[in-house]
């Protein structure tokens, strides 16, 4: 942040979504935004390193000369980690924050990728996503695709345009074997030039190999939350004309 | 000495309460905050403000009250015989708690930071990362990183550099 180096610390909680304190000059900074909303640096936001969520064998594959971090001595994150997304999926949602009684277009408590892009932000539900190979949408007047890993949870999103135009994409199914993390790597193809991309994003075969879509931020983030941040978000609903939401 | 103790005895309850304001202080000080920022009750922007002036104040502030109680424990102790001595040192009891409490991270004590970050090779990872574990996955300058979802989840936060960039790694 403006040169000097932050160090954070989890210090609290805000209507669920942790709060994160520097040492360095006491700010408050909200995770979910990376915007300190209390003390000396408030108003400042933290730049989002882009980052995405993936399996291990996926992410394995891609970087075989990667590092992976070590987990801590003590055996307590092993313990708290070994149930912990039924267990916290589990946990009450804060009364009076928009959707928690049930009434939104989800549960308080589903799981969805959030994208937000030129002003417009739509939460995309992974349980709708997971059964499927390729999403396409448009957000914010950007063609979107979404590539679901073959373990059927790893989600990627891309700018899907060449030049201005928009690229349709087709998942390759071959066999459509099930989705599992060890299941042969997916691939993808697409309408306008016929050549075969990989789960990174890049044609790997066919007449525009070597090519590399354009990766978007996106966050899996529990609904509320999401809702909380993004208070003008849609919700994507699958089978509607033209990636339709509401 | 218990003739003197007869006309001090008026001008005591002035102190006395004092010393019980200086202790409803030290502990609301601690107090407000915590009460504030439970995990499952709605957080306003006032009362977040509030949390974060009093989180702010409250290790000097617990320091200051610690010296006033223990000032005025002083002044009336020659004034109290040993069994309201018994009180008086008992009434440091809280305050000096709060001293205490004011240096804790409550958050980090339930989720406790990663020290120091060590990496292993991803051959070296399947003896702790599972093939179908979520990592969180970042690329800086040829330098890619991955941070099993399972450990992040627990604390939270898990600050290093990637390609010469620091970032805080969080969930």
């Amino acid at each position: 942040m403006g040169g000097r180096r932050l160090t954070l610390h989890l210090a609290g909680i805000n209507n669920q979504n942790f709060v994160m304190r520097d040492d360095e000059t006491g700010s408050w900074w909200q995770q979910s935004t990376g915007e300190a909303f209390a003390g000396p640096l408030r108003g400042s936001r933290l730049r989002l390193v882009f980052a995405d969520e993936v399996a291990f064998a996926i992410w394995r594959r891609e970087h075989p000369a990667g590092r992976v971090l070590r987990p801590d001595a003590s055996p307590a994150w092993r313990t708290w980690s070994a149930d912990w997304e039924a267990k916290t999926g589990r946990m009450p949602v804060v009364a009076g924050v928009p959707g928690a009684d049930g009434r939104g277009p989800l549960p308080p408590r589903a799981l969805v990728l959030g994208l937000e892009q030129g002003g417009a932000a739509r939460a995309y539900p992974i349980a709708a996503l997971a059964g499927q190979g390729v999403i396409q949408d448009d957000l914010g007047g950007l063609p979107v695709v979404i590539l679901v890993g073959e373990d059927g949870r790893s989600l990627r999103a891309f700018e899907s345009a060449f030049d201005g135009r928009r690229v349709p994409f087709f998942a390759k199914l071959d066999g459509s074997p099930a989705a599992t993390a060890t299941a042969p790597p997916r691939l993808w193809v697409d309408g306008t030039s016929g050549s075969e991309w990989d789960f990174q994003g890049q044609a790997v075969a066919g007449p525009w190999q070597g090519r590399r879509l354009r990766p978007l931020p996106a966050m899996k983030d529990y609904w509320f939350d999401w809702r909380i941040y993004h208070p003008r978000t849609t919700v994507y609903a699958a089978g509607r004309d033209g990636g339709a939401s509401r | 000495m218990p003739g003197k103790m007869a006309p001090s005895r008026p001008r005591r309850w002035p102190w006395a309460a004092t010393l019980l304001a200086v202790i409803a202080a030290a502990v609301a000080v601690v107090w407000i905050p915590i009460w504030t920022l439970r995990p499952f009750v709605p957080q306003s922007a006032a009362a977040m403000a509030r949390a974060y002036a009093l989180l702010r104040a409250a290790p000097a502030a617990t320091l200051v009250a610690l010296a006033a109680a223990a000032a005025l424990a002083w002044r009336l102790w020659g004034s109290t015989r040993w069994p309201g001595r018994l009180l008086l040192a008992a009434a440091l009891v809280p305050v000096g708690a709060a001293a205490w409490m004011a240096r804790q991270n409550l958050f980090e004590r339930l989720f406790p930071p990663l020290v120091r970050t060590g990496f292993a090779s991803p051959a070296a990872a399947t003896a702790f990362v599972d093939p179908g574990d979520m990592v969180l996955a970042i690329q800086v300058q040829g330098d890619a990183a991955a941070f099993p979802v399972r450990q992040i989840a627990f604390h939270h936060v898990v600050e290093e550099e990637v390609g010469g960039t620091p970032v805080a790694v969080t969930y």
